[in-house]
């Protein structure tokens, strides 16, 4: 086998999927307006409505934030509660269909979705908690929600990123002797990759960290802290971490803004990262010290 | 403050050896002194009053849930019949989760339709792991001594080590170690961390002639460890374990028909002798570690 084809059977061992970033991430609540406020002072800004669901979204440069405050007929795990939670995370990859066949045959579970007439039937599979991930191929020519939502009359449909703001990562919490678990299901599924654990990015170098492979996002996966109660091993995504290529300036333009950072020992705002303060009983946001924008 | 009956805590019964309703079983195990319990998915379906119901009854009974039984014929398949193994598998381990279970009990393929290859078991399993991972289940993977490619928990530990997945294990059974007499010292070769279950019974001849003869011994004619006619083996085992470095569970997988026509907490006294000669007796739990560290009460 010559050279390049060797090459082409490496990239497509490590980038399975042909995974390409984060398409929209998704917080379900029963206080979609409260959870609005607070992604607007984080610089979002509302730009469509779903067809048929009580779902808005919001965006600032490439970043893509539903709330859904949608509750099914009949409730389940995934009834949004007052609380906010991350629900879901859509990958962004080459072909949903066939991501979707092979992340089944290497044991996603597939979640069956009810789409209304005229809707788009995006695939998806259980991940942490009562999460999704969901996967979706049209992200380029034209987008889902184009099809899905109706544009705010009078909105600037691509509001800028503030400060350079981009999708980094996110946090998830995990039961204790969990990480092996999750590192393989991510690895498996996906083509994640672990980090050694002397690469760490932002503030808090808690946990494990994975790399996806197309390396623009990344997943830290963190197990109680010794002595620290496990509540009922419950796991879930916490936080979503934004990357920014100057942490102090993204958080003098959110404190402008409104968005408190307390800091402290523990989470001090530095050059590395700064950690928002959490508003409504979960949500905050983790800056991290990442070029890209 | 009870009479002390010794220390127990590491041994379970499982409902397959008590006759009647879910309630009835939970109690006796429960009165018996016992703190966990083995769970078949036929207990949460045969409940008069559903799975939910079930589901609430175990967790009002405050026993610990050995794990969760049995996922049958599932690797090796193809086509349809693979999928439909799949989605069995999903609903053994949704009940499994429902009832607070962290293990799933898998028996070795018996069906003339599965592959013995080797590479595509361990794949089935790998798979059935990942599908258990968001649930945070372990998959213990048992050798029945009369399936139709792995019958012996060494191959068992092949494949599972072939399948390299976090939350895959193995599952033992002295049952079937004894019935096809396994050498107990191919035990040595397994990694502690990697057995997610141990079910012990005897039975009480000392030949079994035959495959048939074999399945019925297991189905109908187990009895508690102690009980049987390989006591000194059961002892052995246990505490080659216990030399290993295992510390999970032990559980009473005792099928017996007889038990079925007893009382409840008749058969749960029986199960009791038997965990209190193996945990004073054989692996002497209550006798302290020489230097073991003693927490002070709070002032």
């Amino acid at each position: 086998m010559d050279t390049a084809l060797q090459r082409e059977g490496l990239h497509a061992a490590s980038n399975p999927l042909g995974m390409d970033g984060i398409e929209f991430i998704e917080y379900a609540t029963t206080k979609p307006q409260a959870l609005g406020q607070v992604l607007e002072t984080m610089g979002f800004h509302p730009v469509a409505r779903h067809r048929s669901r009580e779902v808005l979204l919001y965006r600032q440069g490439d970043m893509n934030v539903i709330v859904n405050a949608h509750v099914p007929e009949v409730a389940g795990a995934n009834a949004p509660g007052a609380v906010p939670s991350i629900a879901a995370i859509a990958l962004r990859v080459r072909d949903a269909a066939s991501a979707y066949r092979q992340v089944l045959e290497r044991g996603g579970w597939a979640v069956p979705t009810h789409v209304e007439v005229m809707e788009l039937n995006i695939p998806a599979i259980h991940g942490v908690g009562s999460s999704r991930i969901y996967f979706v191929d049209r992200y380029k020519e034209f987008s889902i929600y184009d099809v899905d939502f109706i544009p705010i009359p009078g909105v600037d449909p691509r509001p800028p990123a503030l400060t350079g703001l981009h999708f980094f990562g996110a946090v998830q919490y995990i039961g204790v002797d969990r990480s092996y678990d999750w590192t393989e299901f991510y690895a498996e599924l996906f083509g994640f990759s672990a980090l050694p654990d002397e690469e760490r990015f932002g503030i808090l170098p808690k946990g494990h960290v994975l790399r996806s492979p197309c390396g623009s996002f990344y997943l830290q996966m963190i197990e109680p802290e010794p002595g620290q109660l496990d509540i009922g091993g419950s796991e879930y995504f916490t936080r979503i971490g934004l990357g920014t290529p100057d942490v102090l300036a993204s958080v003098a333009a959110l404190r402008a803004r409104g968005v408190g950072f307390s800091g402290s020992a523990a989470v001090p705002v530095s050059p590395r990262g700064a950690l928002t303060d959490t508003q409504l009983g979960s949500v905050s946001f983790e800056l991290v010290l990442d070029g890209r924008s | 403050m009870s009479q002390f009956t010794g220390n127990i805590d590491d041994f379970g019964m499982d409902t397959i050896s008590l006759a009647g309703p879910l309630p009835a079983k939970l109690q006796a195990v429960r009165a018996a002194g016992f703190t966990q319990i083995m769970l078949s998915a036929r207990d949460l379906t045969g409940h008069t009053d559903g799975v939910d119901a079930a589901v609430q009854a175990v967790r009002d009974s405050g026993l610990r849930v050995t794990g969760f039984q049995v996922l049958r014929d599932f690797e090796g398949l193809t086509g349809q019949l693979r999928e439909y193994k799949i989605d069995i598998a999903k609903s053994m381990l949704e009940m499994c989760a429902a009832v607070g279970s962290r293990v799933l009990l898998v028996c070795s393929s018996t069906s003339t339709h599965a592959s013995d290859d080797l590479d595509v078991i361990a794949r089935d399993l790998r798979r059935l792991a990942m599908l258990a991972v968001p649930h945070g289940i372990k998959v213990a993977f048992e050798a029945l001594s009369w399936g139709r490619t792995i019958n012996e928990f060494p191959q068992a530990w092949d494949v599972v080590c072939r399948a390299d997945a976090p939350n895959l294990g193995i599952g033992l059974d002295s049952f079937h170690s004894f019935a096809m007499k396994t050498s107990l010292e191919e035990l040595e070769l397994i990694d502690p961390d990697k057995i997610f279950l141990v079910q012990l019974a005897d039975f009480m001849w000392n030949e079994i002639r035959s495959v048939e003869e074999r399945i019925n011994t297991a189905r109908h004619f187990r009895v508690f460890p102690g009980e049987g006619v390989h006591s000194e083996q059961v002892a052995d085992m246990v505490l080659r374990l216990d030399r290993l470095g295992y510390r999970g569970d032990y559980s009473f997988e005792v099928f017996n028909d007889d038990y079925q026509q007893m009382r409840t907490n008749v058969v749960a006294e029986r199960a009791l002798r038997s965990a209190q000669w193996l945990g004073e007796t054989i692996l002497q739990r209550s006798v302290p570690l020489p230097g073991q560290m003693r927490l002070k009460a709070a002032g």
